[in-house]
């Protein structure tokens, strides 16, 4: 018989045949079957990965805005009053606590840092549009900040009157060079010099000064000489040789409980747990992100289900043949994640992009972190998985029976 | 040696033995299927017939192993399905070719890749895979075509790459709805022919649900279904048989060739070893007998006298029509000599059979009083 013959050489040649041939690409066949489609779909994931990235990135300089000036302080331990909530904001403890922990073991030294942001107006130079800004003021002889340009200027900031302003302060806070002359909170300052540090979600930019123009500022007449206000937070170092963790406990120990212990760390924690859960602004990002995951989900469950549904026969078909459910199963999810992968690099790159702009703009600091691709590139994945997992439901269900 | 022959010999590739099938549960609960029987060996290609809701596609997935086997039993290739969780199914499903009326391809996949999603499942190496699927391809007569999506297909040579997709893992059953459908002349003849090819070069058995007239010829056998049950098993070349033999016996020589036709598919096989008693003097008749092949012999002992032998039969003689209609007793004993092969028919069979006829009684009595001194009939 012709067939038989065929065969046989058939079964002949390949015994001595030898290559490759890898399983059938199933899942990127059918996503790239209709480019049309395809581009669609992209475009469709990607939308929502961008929405999920926008609001994470917003989120992560959201808090990087908050600790950059903690960050800038030049201490392992703050002493900061218990009930206070957010740094930066005045919230004084009693003076004399300062000396108790300066006599505690292990402590090298322990300076004032005090803090303003709500009484605190400036007068824009250009617009004399009037402006919230965070102050601080800390005393030039014993220094806190490690901000170099801050460091060179102790002895003009000597000088009453005499301030040191953001230069990555939001644009309504006007030109500020050295020399120029405005209003803090109605009295006169004069700029003597700039340094960078970057508005945060509640203020447009920094202004640090003496803790006697401070005083002069905002010590509500009670800055008598001899009559030092309250600090809002002791910047404690350590002597070398000692362990922050031992002297934290120490200074635990010496001081009311009205004065809380904090590492330099702990505090930055401390400040990004309030930024997230006590503030109404970290719930915002998380909404947005939870929006921009089911936004995904939905459309990903939809381009997943057209595909399957547009399909279900030939599934079916392979169900007859002798594929499992488990085959199917990963099938399906072979597509969500190429869906997944395919949506987040023109998201990642468009991402990227509107950060520059958008960063630049209101000089919050959004980038592109690496944690940044790496959870959203884990939400993404997420996203168009649990969604497949649910469009899978239907080629479980299809039935090789109904074939005939 | 006929197709049908083999059936009986080689053990059946399909034995169905009496089926139910229920769609639906409870007060919607719908019987489908009510005891079907059937056997199917080796290298027959079976056409189902019957109108649609008849049951056969229901009993083409039971034997597909589509469906879960609720009452009776269902062996395949030498499987028991009746019992089988659906996952073993699906591993005896591998073993089968499923042609579908749809081609179900994926529009994705080249023509290629759709069959050697199939040859992934088989048991090939993976080096051999693109040149077997490009041989049957190339049988079917599309291996130009191999790298075309179904898209840039024609109808016909869609469905031929189903087919080629049914088949590229040598499957010993192959289960078809409808698959001529969609195509023209041309692409149906090859279809069939390579299927009919595979049952007789490859032992190959094939089922297939049709209403193709220009399949039939084609056909070993045809089974219909009506309101789901076999009404009609007819191995072709059996009823080509027994209407050669029925027509020159003398009771059935005033039926019209469709009247024999009708008797012929009614008539089943049976086969005697030798000594064994095909009828007993003295029984009541409940059967009807042609002799397909061996030899028996005819003995009848009257009272007082020793059993005499009256004659030996062979291929193409009858036995035992007399008693069906006359309601006597048989008159005469008869044994298997040699290995005996008949076909039988029911005395109901038998009686409805006649009825066709107009002048039945008289040519029976007829027949019945010349007989009756040369009992060969019984």
């Amino acid at each position: 018989m012709q067939l038989v013959e065929r065969l046989a050489t058939v079964r002949f040649q390949s015994a001595g045949a030898s290559g490759k041939s890898w399983p059938v690409p199933l899942a990127w066949r059918n996503i790239v079957a209709d480019k049309q489609r395809l581009l669609r779909s992209i475009a469709g994931i990607a939308f929502a990965v961008l929405l999920m990235m926008v609001e994470l990135g917003f989120r992560e300089g959201f808090i990087a805005s908050m600790l950059v000036s903690i960050g800038q302080l030049d201490g392992d331990i703050m002493l900061v009053s218990a009930t206070r909530y957010q740094f930066g904001r005045e919230a004084p403890f009693s003076r004399r606590q300062l000396a108790q922990a300066h006599a505690v073991a292990g402590v090298a030294s322990v300076r004032p840092l005090y803090a303003q942001r709500k009484a605190s107006v400036w007068k824009n130079p250009q617009t004399l549009e009037l402006v919230g800004v965070q102050i601080f003021g800390f005393d030039p002889d014993q220094p806190v900040f490690l901000i170099p340009e801050v460091t060179a200027k102790l002895d003009e900031l000597r000088q009453p009157g005499t301030i040191m302003v953001d230069r990555r302060a939001r644009s309504n806070f006007g030109d500020a060079g050295s020399g120029t002359q405005t209003e803090l909170s109605r009295h006169a300052v004069r700029v003597i010099g700039t340094f960078r540090l970057g508005p945060d979600f509640f203020t447009d930019g920094n202004v640090i000064m003496s803790d006697r123009t401070f005083f002069t500022l905002f010590g509500n007449g009670s800055a008598n000489a001899g009559d030092l206000p309250s600090p809002d937070v002791g910047v404690v170092k350590v002597l070398p040789g000692h362990r922050p963790s031992d002297v934290q406990r120490a200074l635990r120990a010496a001081l009311p409980t009205n004065v809380a212990v904090p590492t330099k760390a702990e505090l930055m924690d401390q400040e990004t747990r309030f930024a997230l859960q006590v503030s109404p602004v970290g719930p915002i990002f998380n909404i947005g992100t939870l929006v921009g995951f089911a936004v995904g989900m939905l459309i990903s469950y939809q381009i997943l289900f057209s595909d399957l549904s547009d399909q279900l026969s030939q599934y079916a078909t392979l169900k007859a043949m002798g594929y499992r459910n488990g085959y199917l199963i990963k099938v399906v999810l072979q597509q969500a994640v190429f869906y997944a992968l395919l949506g987040y690099v023109p998201a990642w790159i468009l991402c990227y992009f509107i950060f520059r702009v958008v960063g630049d703009l209101v000089l919050i600091p959004a980038g592109m972190s690496v944690g940044l691709s790496v959870i959203s590139i884990a939400l993404s994945l997420g996203m168009c998985i649990g969604s497949a997992l649910i469009a899978v439901r239907r080629v479980i269900a299809a039935d090789p029976a109904e074939l005939f | 040696m006929s197709a049908g022959s083999a059936a009986s010999e080689a053990p059946a590739v399909v034995q169905v033995e009496r089926v139910n099938h229920h769609y639906g549960q409870g007060e919607a609960r719908n019987q489908v299927l009510f005891g079907n029987s059937i056997e199917i060996g080796p290298g027959q290609l079976v056409i189902m017939t019957g109108p649609s809701g008849s049951g056969k596609t229901t009993l083409l997935s039971l034997i597909g192993g589509l469906r879960s086997v609720q009452e009776g039993s269902i062996r395949i290739l030498d499987r028991n399905l009746t019992g089988l969780a659906r996952q073993e199914l699906v591993a005896v499903r591998r073993n089968l070719g499923f042609i579908f009326q749809a081609h179900n391809l994926f529009d994705s996949l080249s023509a290629y890749e759709n069959i050697k999603m199939a040859m992934q499942l088989g048991d090939r190496p993976a080096s051999a895979m693109r040149e077997q699927g490009m041989a049957m391809l190339q049988r079917l007569g599309i291996g130009h075509r191999a790298d075309y999506k179904p898209r840039s297909l024609s109808g016909g040579q869609r469905q031929r790459v189903a087919v080629a997709r049914a088949l590229v893992n040598r499957p010993k059953l192959v289960l078809a709805d409808e698959p001529t459908a969609s195509l023209d002349k041309e692409s149906s003849n090859t279809v069939v022919n390579l299927l009919k090819e595979l049952t007789v070069a490859e032992g190959c058995t094939v089922i297939m649900v049709t209403h193709d007239s220009r399949i039939l010829d084609v056909a070993d056998r045809i089974v219909n279904m009506v309101d789901g049950n076999i009404v009609s098993d007819v191995v072709l070349r059996d009823a080509l048989f027994i209407c050669e033999f029925l027509k020159t016996v003398e009771l059935f020589n005033r039926l019209t060739p469709a009247e024999i036709a009708n008797v012929a598919e009614r008539m089943r096989r049976r086969r005697y070893a030798p000594g064994e008693f095909v009828i007993r003097q003295g029984e009541i008749g409940e059967e009807f007998f042609l002799v397909r092949s061996g030899t028996a012999a005819v003995t009848a002992e009257a009272p007082g006298e020793p059993e005499r032998q009256i004659a030996v039969l062979g291929t193409g003689q009858v036995i035992g029509e007399m008693a069906l209609f006359s309601g006597e007793p048989r008159n005469a004993t008869v044994r298997a000599v040699e290995e005996l092969e008949t076909f039988y028919l029911s005395k109901k069979d038998f009686q409805e059979a006649l009825q066709f006829s107009a002048g039945f009684k008289d040519q029976i009595r007829r027949s019945y009083f010349n007989r009756l001194e040369h009992p060969l009939h019984a």
